[in-house]
């Protein structure tokens, strides 16, 4: 029986080779999205999945009140985890992890910029991470040794063997390699490429046992079959035990297991967090697999009045109405099966775009039979999804009808496939809709002025030989003419590193708690990065040395502070006391998808420097000027690599996220669309292949090409006109809630509707004219004589 | 084999209600040749999907083989019929997709007999057809009287008591015709009960009996010699 049912599903594709074509291309790429998908939706969920104590790992959090909001934050002190070891005998052991942190290493005369962690020596007792070279229980009890990843020991030395090897860090230290770990995988978060024992840290950013000082992560490790609740009992009043006079200091732990998808906190709450962009995947790929499921339904059902004979024959000669829902079923799955394999072919190809698209490295573990599994009962989900209503349909005709011959023929487009169609192109809308507006608020935010000039402008970091010889440095930069204006400063424009509410001046009221972003500078900032002054001057610190306690502050400060006359105004940060010599228009240092916030640069006083950036000159090619730049740095700071960024693509990188978004969905409308369209190009074949008798008759009567081909587009332009009032509400609600994110926001204006209308009939129109006017052009004739 | 009394089928359409059966009664027994005849739209067709257990009559008796079959639910009508009855239809009804032999085959599959043993059954049968050396064709690649031998092979491969036809002959030129009446009368008289519907006389003369029928009720019945 089955053998027969496969011949014949065989000959049927083979047969209608154009319903075949349309039905297995549409499912091919509706599965191929939906496995990318689920590729990105399976990766972005096992985070930190691989450790083998995973049930048992904890990350340590702070709880607090600030300005009547629960505020949640993950930093916590260096004396936490010798606290909790001490008094909570749940806990196993803990591994305190610092900022993943950039050293310049040394080997010979190969120098490179890596980045890591300063950990505990437990950190390998807690997370699981595969050893290549040396024991990783003891690896990090050597005050002096040093743990490399596959790859960073392999661009050090050229081999993994290194073990007992030395190593230069920041050109002060040696250590010795004790360890050699393959690379992280990508589905975690921590991505070092060296672990440096916590003996560094007294060195390097000082090891202090206070309880103010929160600048490290602590992660906890609890023993098997402890009882949670009781100690987030105790971990409410934790630190209040060690602080009392901040009572209202909570502390719990925060399982491995959501990290990755949660930690979102709103108001004390989880609020969500990447699970939200694995929830919109999963809805897309559940809906894109569905409307290629979708074409099949409709192109089966459609094609039924071919089908209902043979269905009626089986019966006669004995078939049970299950035995025909079994054959269709096979059908489908058989179909299902052919486009599985298409659409395998088709992530493979497309999988390193998807990856580039995403920043992920995706992959398909050919050799794990669970994948095999899991693409099997992909395809027996899919082909029974898109095959069951068009067998149960096609197996319920009556043998004593359909053999008469006399089988009403069924209106191409009766209700059930109607509201498929609509369903299809709703989504199609709601997705068109989506790009649109995603892709103006992108323009919207790129199109925003700045506030300040970021071409040809570039910063390097301060490192190394740089601190003592900036003053080297810029002079060259200066005569050699490659640039027209140097200065340092505490960050890169494009990053805000500082910001208080403790700010004062003469006149402010007690309740005020303004947040100021800090930056600061020596001199010739405005000129530098291009700033607008609207009163006052530049620093300048040749002409005018108490510049060094001067002070910039933007619009929004002056009228934050309510400073009528701002130029000579005294300032307080702490105990420094700064003059105001000039006010500048304020600039996008932040998101560009926020309001610009009141910003005060600080003079050099008491400042520290992080940053120089410098203006490249108009002569000479950017390049030149890029390539002689880098042999000044080499000259003055000779063991660092010369690592510059221009800040107009730091500025552009502002919009990444964005930019993904909207390309994520230009594409997954795109292929909705596409998808869509193959079944109604389906549908309208079919229709006018079956309505060919009318069509010559009324020829022959003296009906128009254009009013027969309009007749026959207008059935389908009026469920797409329904598409469009069921999808535009949908996409105006999820668009306002997702513009809601942005402060600085386009609108969503009735044009919009308009134009996602349009596009949507026009493209239904191309696809349905096509062979409506293929049919008006037929000759009557030909199809009168053929009945 | 059959005894129906007092059969009813009432078509109802939104407008119309058509009675095609109007209280008919009549028996047919085992290893009859039974012709009904009667102009378009007396309720012929009607008649034989009944009989066949392709459709339920609204009420009256129907014995099959002293059981009641009225009311029997679809499953248990196509249990029945796949071991009992074999259908020929006027237009053929083979399956276009299938090669005679797999036409032919079909009832086996559903009644569950074996692979070897089905192609045995149908090899036989294609050979009393004459229609053999045709058994890898598809049937548009038959002529109408060939598509008809297949038909009547497709009917009888199962060994059923009773054989339905519809017109069988409406379709085909007198030669053809006549070959096919030949078919079925030999099975007559190899002992299948026949129960065919037909407009024509000539081919009515091969049965032991007629049956005419006029708006759904017998009116006579005439033997034959
Ligand atoms: N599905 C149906 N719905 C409504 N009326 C029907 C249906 N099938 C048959 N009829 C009506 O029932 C009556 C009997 O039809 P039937 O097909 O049995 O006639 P027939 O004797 O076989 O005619 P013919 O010799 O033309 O084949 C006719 O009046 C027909 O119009
Ligand atoms: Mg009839």
């Amino acid at each position: 029986m089955f053998i027969n049912y496969i011949k014949i599903a065989f000959r049927n594709l083979l047969k209608n080779k154009g319903f075949s074509v349309i039905n297995i291309t549409g499912l091919a790429i509706g599965m191929a999205s939906a496995i990318l998908i689920l590729l990105w939706i399976n990766h972005e969920t096992s985070y930190d999945q691989f450790h083998e104590k995973k049930d048992r790992i904890y990350e340590a959090w702070h709880r607090a009140e600030f300005s009547g909001e629960l505020q949640c934050w993950n930093t916590t002190p260096k004396v936490l985890a010798g606290a909790m070891q001490k008094d909570l005998p749940e806990v196993e052991t803990t591994a305190r992890v610092n900022w993943r942190n950039m050293k310049l290493f040394t080997v010979g005369d190969k120098s490179l910029m890596s980045g890591g962690n300063i950990v505990d020596s437990t950190f390998f007792r807690v997370f699981s991470f595969q050893p290549l070279k040396g024991n990783l229980e003891t690896a990090l009890m050597n005050n002096d040794g040093i743990v490399l990843t596959r790859s960073l020991a392999l661009s050090l030395f050229g081999t993994e063997d290194v073990l007992g090897k030395i190593v230069k860090i920041d050109q002060e230290e040696n250590a010795i390699v004790t360890a050699v770990v393959e690379d992280p995988p990508k589905n975690t978060r921590f991505n070092f490429e060296y672990l440096l024992p916590w003996s560094n840290m007294r060195k390097m950013q000082g090891d202090e046992s206070n309880w103010q000082n929160n600048s490290i992560r602590t992660y906890v490790l609890l023993r098997p079959n402890t009882n949670l609740a009781g100690v987030q009992e105790k971990m409410k009043t934790f630190r209040v035990k060690y602080v009392p006079d901040e009572p209202k200091w909570q502390m719990f732990i925060y399982p491995i297991s959501k990290w990755r998808l949660y930690s979102n906190f709103e108001n004390g709450k989880e609020s969500g967090g990447n699970i939200l962009y694995v929830r919109i995947f999963a809805v897309t790929a559940a809906f894109i697999l569905l409307i290629a499921c979708i074409n099949f339904m409709n192109l089966s059902t459609a094609r039924s009045e071919k089908r209902a004979r043979e269905v009626g024959i089986r019966k006669v000669v004995g078939a049970m109405k299950s035995s025909l829902v079994a054959q269709f079923i096979g059908e489908s799955i058989l179909v299902a099966g052919i486009a599985g394999l298409l659409a395998l072919l088709i992530v493979i190809l497309s999988l390193p775009a998807f990856n580039q698209l995403t920043s992920k490295e995706l992959m398909i573990d050919f050799a794990d039979p669970t994948f095999w599994g899991l693409f099997i009962a992909f395809i027996l989900i899919t082909g029974i999804l898109a095959g069951s209503y068009p067998a149960f349909f096609l197996s319920s005709f009556k043998p004593t009808r359909v053999l008469k011959g006399a089988f009403n023929k069924s209106n191409a487009t009766v209700s059930p496939r109607k509201v498929l169609v609509v369903t299809q192109f709703s989504f199609a809308i709601i997705l068109i809709m989506c790009t649109i507006v995603v892709r103006k608020q992108l323009l919207h935010a790129q199109n925003r002025n700045a506030g300040y000039d970021k071409d040809k402008l570039v910063y390097h970091m301060m490192n190394g030989d740089l601190y003592k010889n900036y003053t080297l440095v810029k002079n060259e930069l200066l005569e050699s003419g490659i640039a027209s204006s140097v200065t340092k400063t505490s960050a890169p424009l494009t990053q805000a590193w500082r910001d208080t509410w403790g700010i004062q001046w003469a006149g402010k009221d007690p309740n005020d708690k303004t947040d100021f972003d800090i930056f600061s500078s020596d001199e010739n900032l405005a000129k530098t990065a291009g700033l607008q002054l609207v009163h006052g001057r530049d620093f300048d610190l040749a002409k005018y040395p108490t510049d060094s306690m001067g002070m910039l502050i933007n619009e929004s400060a002056m009228k934050a502070m309510n400073l009528k006359d701002p130029i000579g105004k005294e300032i307080f940060d702490g105990d420094e006391k700064f003059h105001v010599v000039g006010v500048f228009r304020d600039f996008i240092i932040q998101s560009p998808f926020y309001p610009t916030k009141p910003m005060l640069i600080e003079g050099a006083g008491p400042n520290w420097f992080n940053t120089i950036h410098f203006k490249l000159s108009n002569s000479g090619t950017v390049a030149d000027n890029v390539r002689k730049a880098e042999s000044i740095f080499k000259k003055y700071n000779p063991s660092y690599p010369f690592e510059f960024k221009f800040i107009d693509a730091e500025y552009d990188a502002k919009f990444a996220g964005e930019k993904r978004v909207a390309t994520l969905s230009w594409l997954f409308s795109f292929l909705t669309i596409f998808i869509s369209c193959l079944g109604l190009f389906g549908l309208a074949t079919y229709m006018t292949a079956t309505r060919t008798k009318e069509i010559g008759v009324r020829k022959v009567l003296g009906a128009s090409v254009t009013s027969i081909s309009g007749m026959l587009s207008k059935d389908f332009l009026k469920l797409v006109l329904i598409s469009v009032f069921i999808g535009c509400p949908i996409a105006w609600w999820a668009m306002n809630n997702w513009l809601d994110n942005y402060p600085y926001r386009t609108g969503i204006e009735w044009w919009l509707f308009l134009l996602t209308a349009g596009i949507a009939m026009l493209i239904a129109l191309a696809t349905v004219s096509y062979q409506a006017i293929r049919a008006a052009l037929s000759n009557p004739v030909k199809s009168l004589r053929s009945e | 084999m059959i005894k129906i009394s007092n059969l009813e089928k009432i078509y109802r359409t939104e407008d119309v209600e058509t009675v095609a059966l109007n209280k008919l009664s009549f028996e047919v027994k085992d290893g009859e040749f039974v012709a009904v005849m009667g102009p378009s739209g007396c309720g012929k067709s009607t008649l034989l999907n009944i009989l066949g257990l392709l459709d339920d009559p609204d009420s009256g008796s129907f014995l099959f083989n002293g059981i009641e079959v009225a009311g029997f639910n679809e499953r248990k009508r196509a249990d029945l019929r796949k071991r009992n009855i074999g259908f020929v239809f006027q237009s053929f009804n083979l399956i276009d997709e299938l090669t005679v032999f797999e036409n032919v085959e079909l009832p086996l599959i559903y009644t569950g007999v074996k692979a070897a043993e089905r192609k045995k059954i149908v090899e036989d049968v294609l050979d009393k057809m004459v229609i053999m050396h045709r058994r890898n064709h598809y049937p548009q690649q038959l002529s109408g009287g060939q598509q008809q031998r297949v038909a009547v092979a497709r009917a009888v491969v199962n060994n059923p008591k009773l054989i339905l036809a519809d017109e069988p002959t409406g379709n085909l030129d007198s030669s053809n015709g006549n070959e096919v009446m030949q078919l079925l009368t030999d099975l007559n008289e190899q002992g299948t009960t026949i129960v065919m519907v037909t407009h024509s006389e000539h081919d009515a003369r091969y049965s032991h009996r007629i049956i005419r029928m006029l708006d759904g009720q017998t009116v006579m019945q005439d033997l034959m010699v």
